[in-house]
């Protein structure tokens, strides 16, 4: 793959799935200073998948892959390479203030609210609590995870009754 | 509220958050970093082969010159790590988790280093430590004779010296190593385990 295709792939990428890659990464990390060094090493690593990206995975499996796989092993406060000094991207939003496409204040508490609650999953939950937030097929989320689609059927049901007990409480006016 | 309740609202989220980036500064930073990394990579193995390849020509040099048979014994031992290096490096390469692997894949190969990088340091006295020291040993004897002449008493002094200086030495080396294993390795072991449980 030439340097010139990996740079159109990953400009379209950041273009159609920076959302995703946004909500991956605040499904891992809280605090602004986490989410700045979780996403850019899901930027890294997503650059370096590019060359072995031969389209037989749909782009949104491969980049929840490659996202996940690097949350998964990305470790808090943990001393790594740095992109440089330069400055790309503000994710300075406080923690409490989600992104203003949200529509209403009550919809905004909930959404941080399931955010809160992803995060105190385990891990492998979290994950596919996100993705099935998203509107995953049991069968994306299998070839995400390589786990079989039983094994998430099952695991799904715990987390759904979990994610709804724990915002049970709560009234956001919907 | 029912989860289908939080799913549509999740769902509203637009697919694009009023996040800005500037993607030529990104592009050069990341190549930039990824230059970075490839040079970290292979600096670090330069400077651990270049080491042993360059003991391994030195006392082979100091034997040819000295006549000291116990110096090209030294180089043999050096020569023996450099390759044990070579080889573990050039096996462990092909087992690199790959990101886009799915995630268990992605755990299991990363569980693999982990266990391999334990099992090194944990065996780092057989395959570093004491090849080294049977040729300092051979060294450190071969000194300790030449001082025969002036009599047991130097002999014992040179060889207390010896014993004290390869002790600390090769203690303090295993000493950091075994430190790696059970303040990060283990850890980070458990870690990986508890999601690859997770995952099962």
């Amino acid at each position: 793959m030439s340097a010139q295709n990996q740079e159109a792939i990953f400009r379209r990428w950041l273009d159609e799935h920076l959302g995703l890659m946004l909500k991956i990464v605040r499904g891992f990390a809280f605090a602004a200073e986490d989410r700045d060094d979780l996403f850019q090493d899901v930027l890294l690593q997503l650059w370096s998948s590019i060359p072995a990206f031969r389209g037989e995975a749909k782009e949104t499996t491969w980049i929840y892959r490659v996202a996940f796989n690097t949350a998964m092993t990305w470790r808090r406060g943990e001393k790594r390479r740095r992109l440089g000094h330069e400055n790309f991207i503000k994710l300075d939003t406080p923690a409490h203030t989600a992104p203003s496409h949200v529509d209403s204040v009550a919809e905004q508490e909930m959404v941080e609210s399931l955010y809160a609650a992803i995060r105190r999953l385990p891990k492998v939950e979290g994950s596919l609590a996100l993705m099935h937030l998203d509107g995953l097929s049991y069968q994306e989320m299998a070839e995400v995870l390589g786990i079989s689609e039983n094994y998430i059927g099952v695991k799904l049901n715990r987390i759904r009754k979990q994610l709804a007990d724990e915002l049970k409480g709560a009234t956001y006016g919907v | 509220m029912e989860f289908e309740d939080l799913q549509k609202v999740w769902q509203s989220q637009s697919a694009a958050p009023k996040v800005t980036i500037d993607a030529d500064v990104l592009l050069k930073e990341i190549r930039r970093n990824q230059r970075q990394f490839l040079a970290i990579i292979r600096n670090r193995d330069a400077r651990e082969v270049g080491v042993c390849a360059l003991m391994t020509i030195g006392f082979l040099y100091w034997g040819i010159s000295s006549r000291w048979w116990s110096m090209y014994l030294l180089a043999a031992c050096c020569f023996g790590v450099g390759t044990f290096f070579v080889v573990d490096r050039l096996a462990q390469r092909k087992r690199r988790p790959v990101k886009n692997d799915s995630l268990q894949a992605c755990i299991e190969s990363s569980l693999f280093q982990v266990n391999h990088q334990i099992w090194l340091l944990k065996n780092v006295f057989w395959w570093y430590l004491l090849p080294l020291l049977v040729g300092l040993i051979a060294v450190a004897g071969s000194v300790v004779w030449a001082k025969r002449e002036e009599g047991t008493g130097a002999m014992v002094v040179t060889a207390i010296i010896y014993v004290i200086v390869y002790g600390v030495t090769f203690g303090a080396v295993y000493w950091v190593n075994q430190y790696a294993v059970r303040k990060q390795l283990e850890p980070r072991r458990h870690e990986l385990e508890s999601l690859l449980a997770n995952l099962k």
